[in-house]
């Protein structure tokens, strides 16, 4: 077992990297910027090192900072958390490099799956329903149009090297083609360096519902139920729930069999989510995540199954803790992601914590690096705490849900509390009939 | 029943014993006489914040670093000399010239020279040679 493990990330997903090696025995190495310095996970972890400057570029994405950091600190292996560097497979194979364990998958599948089209190509030969469109990138606009054509519109241009929900234009119709492909190329260029562009069938009303994967180096792998993520604002999740409303037993054994069964043929390893978009019972691959992600706590609540510490096992070799036949599901979970941000206008809120209440109760978990006193920093993402919840029913979830969002007190910054508090009171969210659009709809002021 | 008399000289002895011995509580018995001498703990109440692990960096100083101080720019190794054994760079006291190197951060096996940003004299160096140092660390104090 690893004796220390350097934690590559920052708030509450650094927190709960901290709280698994913590209740493993395993000390923590704490890297931040000087922004960070007051974080929670910085003040408790065994070791800080202080790696740069507020800016992500010179200190969360500062790979030789980190490395370094890793050296004097003489850490085993390293957790990249989730975003930052936990998809750069130069980082994950740097880390192998140096002599660390990288606590994730191997930098060749991570390769693999950050290249979008090559993913699409990969989970298509493992078996994988993909979602109808071109079969690589598109070179010339001629070449786009045709292929549009035959897919049939609408159809969304989309970045080969995105993600995130970045880099993706819809076309309606052909001539709006020509303006799709220029912006998405533009958007491409400008977020990830790299305009090159491929096209995909565009669907009218999915939901997306995503596998959680777990997988060790013995080429035991198994799925720990899907997630419901159609609750999306400019393709950011804002809440998410398992098991999916939308699925029935026989359909939830299908889609984890063909994904696990695809991992397997790809030899993966660690955790892993492979992301659908599901529409009239068909399912269509997107793209898959090779790291933990913000959302896996609402698979821990329905399985028991502690994720991260299943995947630092796995990253020293051991085998997966279970088979997949003894993994039970019980009851229903949701996590609403509050960030520092209006309700409303979804300005971005950061600032000094004056209060700081958290629910509690049976089946309440907040993961959470907040406390009163701790300033927000406005150089990162806005999430400031996930608030899950757990019952023997969706009905029962909900009501605790309802329930905690009523005790949680965060004073000082604007939260999307309060649109979480109309989210759970909203009839279509309450009935389950929601897709990747509807909250978008939702938000929008009223005319 | 025998008059209640406090023995001021030994309240006085047991409360000089307290602070002598750093003892917070004494008890004496003769007798059927007892007395207890107390020294209340200014210990705080627990800390509604968790309380930084030691080994954690410490807080800065709430006043900043000092003029001239010269901050580590990356994560690494300080060495104070170019070889191991060798002559420091600079000693307290000297005076260096801008861009003259004061001393090398080593990470991931480059050595980085580190200048002195203006003339002035060396007045103090507070890391060691060999030692581990983060971004933003006081090394050296040169005005």
């Amino acid at each position: 077992m690893f004796e220390k493990v350097l934690i590559a990330n920052r708030g509450e997903i650094a927190l709960r990297i901290h709280r698994a090696c913590r209740e493993m025995g395993i000390r923590t190495v704490a890297v931040h910027s000087t922004a960070d310095a007051d974080a929670m996970h910085v003040r408790l972890a065994d070791e800080a090192v202080c790696i740069g400057p507020p800016p992500s570029r010179q200190s969360y994405l500062n790979i030789p900072a980190i490395l370094s950091a890793a050296t004097i600190a003489g850490a085993d292996a390293i957790h990249p958390g989730v975003g930052f560097l936990s998809e750069n497979p130069v980082f994950a194979g740097m880390v192998e490099e140096h002599g660390f364990t990288f606590i994730g998958p191997a930098p060749e599948h991570i390769r693999l799956m950050g290249d979008k089209v090559a993913a699409k190509e990969a989970a298509r030969s493992l078996g994988i329903p993909v979602v109808p469109g071109s079969d690589d990138v598109v070179t010339n606009d001629a070449e786009a149009m045709n292929i549009a054509d035959r897919i049939g519109y609408p159809v969304l241009v989309k970045a080969a090297a995105g993600g995130g929900g970045k880099g993706m234009k819809v076309a309606n119709a052909r001539n709006e083609m020509a303006e799709a492909l220029a912006v998405a190329r533009a958007e491409a260029k400008a977020n990830f360096n790299n305009d090159a562009v491929y096209l995909e069938k565009y669907l009218s009303h999915p939901r997306h519902i995503e596998i959680q994967i777990l997988a060790d180096a013995h080429g035991n792998v198994v799925h720990l139920g899907e997630r419901d993520c159609s609750m999306q604002r400019r393709h950011q999740k804002l809440l998410e729930e398992a098991p999916s409303p939308a699925l029935n037993a026989n359909q939830r054994q299908r889609i984890g069999e063909i994904a696990t069964g695809a991992m397997r043929r790809l030899g993966y390893r660690s955790a892993g989510t492979v992301e659908f978009l599901y529409q009239d019972g068909e399912f269509y691959f997107i793209e898959m995540n090779t790291r933990l992600q913000v959302e896996h706590p609402v698979s821990e609540m329905i399985t028991g199954i502690d994720m991260v510490r299943e995947q630092i096992r796995v990253a020293t070799g051991a085998p997966l803790s279970f088979t997949q036949d003894e993994i039970v599901f019980t009851g229903h979970a949701i996590e609403c992601r509050v960030n520092a941000e209006n309700p409303e206008t979804f300005a971005p809120s950061p600032g000094r914590i004056t209060d700081y209440h958290a629910p509690g109760g049976l089946g309440v978990r907040v993961d959470s690096a907040l406390y009163a006193g701790y300033r927000v920093p406005p150089n990162y993402d806005s999430l400031i705490a996930k608030l899950i919840v757990h019952g023997t029913t969706r009905n029962e979830c909900l009501m605790r849900l309802r329930r905690a969002l009523e005790e949680f007190v965060i004073g000082g910054v604007e939260t999307s509390i309060p649109l979480h508090r109309r989210l759970v009171t909203a009839p279509d969210f309450i009935n389950g009939a929601y897709d990747i659009r509807w909250l978008e709809k939702f938000v929008e002021p009223a005319a | 029943m025998a008059k209640l008399e406090v023995d001021e000289a030994l309240v006085r002895k047991l409360a000089q014993l307290l602070t002598d011995t750093g003892l917070t509580e004494i008890e004496f018995e003769s007798g059927d006489q007892r007395i207890r001498v107390n020294r209340q703990s200014l210990a705080a109440a627990p800390a509604a914040l968790p309380s930084a692990a030691a080994a954690a960096a410490p807080a800065a100083p709430a006043e900043g670093p000092p003029a001239g101080a010269v901050t580590s720019p990356m994560v690494g190794t300080a060495y104070l000399s170019s070889e191991p054994g060798g002559t420091p760079f600079v000693k307290v006291g000297d005076r260096v010239t801008k861009g003259q190197t004061i001393l090398i951060i080593e990470a991931m096996k480059v050595m980085n020279p580190i200048p002195a940003a203006a003339a002035g004299t060396v007045r103090d160096i507070l890391v060691a040679d060999g030692r581990p140092v983060e971004y933003g660390e006081v090394l050296m104090v040169v005005n």
